[in-house]
């Protein structure tokens, strides 16, 4: 949930990339880290392996001040994603207020995207996550790649799925912002029940979404 | 999950914090080398964690960041831009502090929550052990339970076979016992008519002085006769009364059945109690060869063992078709005493073989027979370390029954 803190009149939004091993949520980290013009927009903290492979997680903190002078922080974490971090995925997971689940699309990769969705849903019950109520959005990722599943196909799979599906190629950027836009909004209507923007910080759902990622530069 | 935030990977961090772990004064050193002039840095609270906080409080300050916030400054007296080279790279160094910080919260973190989910899977399992034990304990006081039931049930098992053999003995007795009462009574009817004849005779001789008349009187009744008939019919009759009593005795002999303490019983004469017993019940279907070898004694319940033996007769009976003969031998051998019971009667079909000794299976009309004598006969036989076959043909049947004279110890006590 959410961290309000009073003294500081800050509050902390936790957003997850959540995906099987290797399907590019550091990398969707890194193009937003280069695309996003939030205000406050610090560095990315990366904790790999010699193998590029997320030993921790990744960390990139964003933040804003909303009118009312309320400083809104978000703190954009990745998983590892490799089967036997799981205990860390929880870890990292818990709290969460939104999640983007990263899949690969390439066709060999069905099995692991199935199996890591199912993880998450798992972990989201350890952790005490309402899965129902979650701020969701699935991504589908290396569009640019050969052999993958075609949109039709990714969307007739999750048709009956209630989560936004969206496509991208984070190594190329594109998509990526696109997905984050897309969690924001979800975000912005779970968390204005508890805290109220409209109301106690004069904040709309378009100001949210559009001061989380700052004025962007004319990006392909 | 840990619910110290201490250590929670994802706090914000203080400089104090940040700056654990680093030898302050080297570091000090360094950036005084490099500055060439006195330095401090400050956390947000104005508290000065490194440096000389009097020689530099005048001069110019750069803000440290945290995250995306400042969380302190350092203060120098030097060009701005070489305040922000120390600052930028005092801020590599912190952050390399803050990933190994976070990196081993996490660890911590995780460490914690999979321990704790160790602990609560043992004490699951603990828990889950004990209600087994708990469990085991418990059947095996329900398995007491149902055995002293099944016990039980057992026991009037036999009662019911015991009766119901009694009971359809019971006619046949009753006609054996009637028999000799019958010509008993008879015959003390006309002992008691002969006593009137000798009470007229013994009535003349206190008045009578002439021999002659009282010689005709004995003559007129046929005292001579009467005499010698009174003689036959007494014998007649303590023959009844002994026929009787030798009934009763069988049938003493046979029904000791709640007698639970074993004896040394003779089976041969078990075996002729059982067969006068049951004489009404064979004598007009079959006829009966015994052929007793010599046997010792047997330590046995032999009210049990001649229900088996009943049993066993009344089936080759039942089983005669329009010329029975039975046949009933004993031997001994090896220890051993053999019972041989076999009949020239329909024999069993192979359909009914599998169910002989199951309770409640007969294929005796409805009241003959309650489908006990086998399986009960068989549990007594067992008991007494012994075996009970049966062997059949449409020619007739075999049944074997063998008794080790000294049985292995059993718990089957009946």
């Amino acid at each position: 949930m959410a961290n309000f803190d009073e003294e500081n009149n800050r509050l902390t939004i936790k957003l997850v990339y959540y995906g099987p091993a290797q399907s590019g949520k550091t990398t969707n980290l890194m193009r937003l880290h280069d695309i996003l013009r939030t205000d406050l927009k610090g560095e990315m903290m990366l904790m790999e392996t010699a193998n590029d492979r997320t030993l921790f997680f990744d960390l990139l903190p964003l933040g804003f001040k909303a009118p009312s002078g309320l400083l809104i922080k978000f703190k954009l974490y990745t998983v590892p994603g490799q089967v036997i971090h799981d205990s860390t995925r929880k870890a990292v997971l818990s709290r969460a207020d939104g999640v983007v689940f990263v899949a690969d699309s390439q066709r060999t990769q069905s099995t692991n995207n199935g199996e890591a969705f199912s993880n998450l849903e798992d972990n989201a019950a350890r952790v005490g996550i309402d899965f129902d109520q979650l701020p969701l959005v699935v991504q589908f990722n290396k569009r640019d790649l050969p052999d993958i599943l075609s949109e039709a196909e990714v969307l007739q799979r999750w048709q009956s799925a209630p989560w936004p599906v969206l496509f991208s190629s984070a190594l190329a950027g594109g998509g990526v912002v696109e997905t984050f836009h897309a969690l924001l909004h979800q975000v912005y209507n779970h968390l204005d029940q508890e805290f109220d923007f409209q109301c106690l910080h004069h904040l709309s759902q378009a100001a949210f979404v559009d001061q989380a990622c700052g004025r962007i530069d004319n990006q392909a | 999950m840990s619910k110290e935030s201490d250590h929670d990977f994802e706090r914000d961090l203080s400089l104090n914090e940040l700056l654990h772990g680093i030898d302050k004064q080297r570091l000090e050193t360094a950036l005084h080398t490099l500055l060439n002039a006195p330095l401090a840095i400050f956390n947000q609270q104005g508290e000065c964690l490194l440096g000389a906080p009097e020689q530099a409080k005048d001069a110019i300050s750069q803000p440290l960041y945290g995250e995306l916030e400042p969380i302190g400054r350092l203060t120098a007296a030097i060009p701005q831009d070489r305040l922000k080279a120390a600052t930028a790279l005092i801020t590599l160094l912190l952050r390399a502090n803050a990933r190994y910080l976070m990196a081993s919260d996490l660890h911590l973190q995780t460490q914690q929550a999979d321990f704790e989910e160790l602990q609560r899977r043992h004490t699951a399992l603990e828990q889950s052990e004990q209600r087994y034990k708990a469990l085991a304990e418990n059947l095996e006081l329900r398995v007491q339970q149902q055995v002293k039931t099944i016990e039980s049930a057992q026991l009037k098992l036999y009662e019911t076979e015991k009766l119901a053999s009694v009971g359809r003995l019971a006619s046949g007795i009753a006609h054996e016992i009637n028999n000799p009462i019958g010509f008993i009574r008879s015959n003390l009817t006309t002992a008691c008519s002969y006593l009137d004849a000798l009470k007229k005779i013994g009535a003349m001789l206190p008045s009578c002085q002439d021999m002659s008349a009282l010689k005709s009187a004995w003559q007129q009744a046929d005292m001579d006769f009467i005499q010698q008939d009174m003689q036959d019919i007494l014998a007649e009759s303590i023959d009844g009364t002994e026929r009787i009593a030798a009934i009763v005795k069988d049938l003493k002999g046979f029904s000791r059945i709640d007698e639970t303490a074993r004896e040394e019983a003779d089976l041969n004469m078990l075996i002729r109690q059982v067969c006068h017993v049951a004489t009404a019940e064979w004598r007009d279907k079959a006829e009966l060869h015994l052929d007793l070898g010599v046997l010792p004694l047997l330590h046995c319940h032999p009210g049990e063992l001649g229900q088996v033996f009943l049993s066993v007769l009344m089936n080759a009976v039942d089983a005669t078709t329009v010329l029975g003969n039975i046949h009933l031998r004993t031997a001994f051998q090896d220890n051993q005493i053999t019972i041989e019971v076999r009949d020239n009667g329909r024999g069993i079909t192979e359909t009914d073989m599998p169910h002989i000794f199951d309770p409640f299976f007969t294929t005796k009309e409805v009241g003959k027979g309650m489908g006990l004598g086998l399986s009960v006969s068989r549990n007594i036989v067992q008991a007494h370390g012994g075996n009970l076959t049966i062997k059949s043909r449409p020619t007739g049947t075999r049944v074997t029954i063998s008794l080790p004279v000294k049985p292995p110890v059993t718990h089957v006590e009946i």
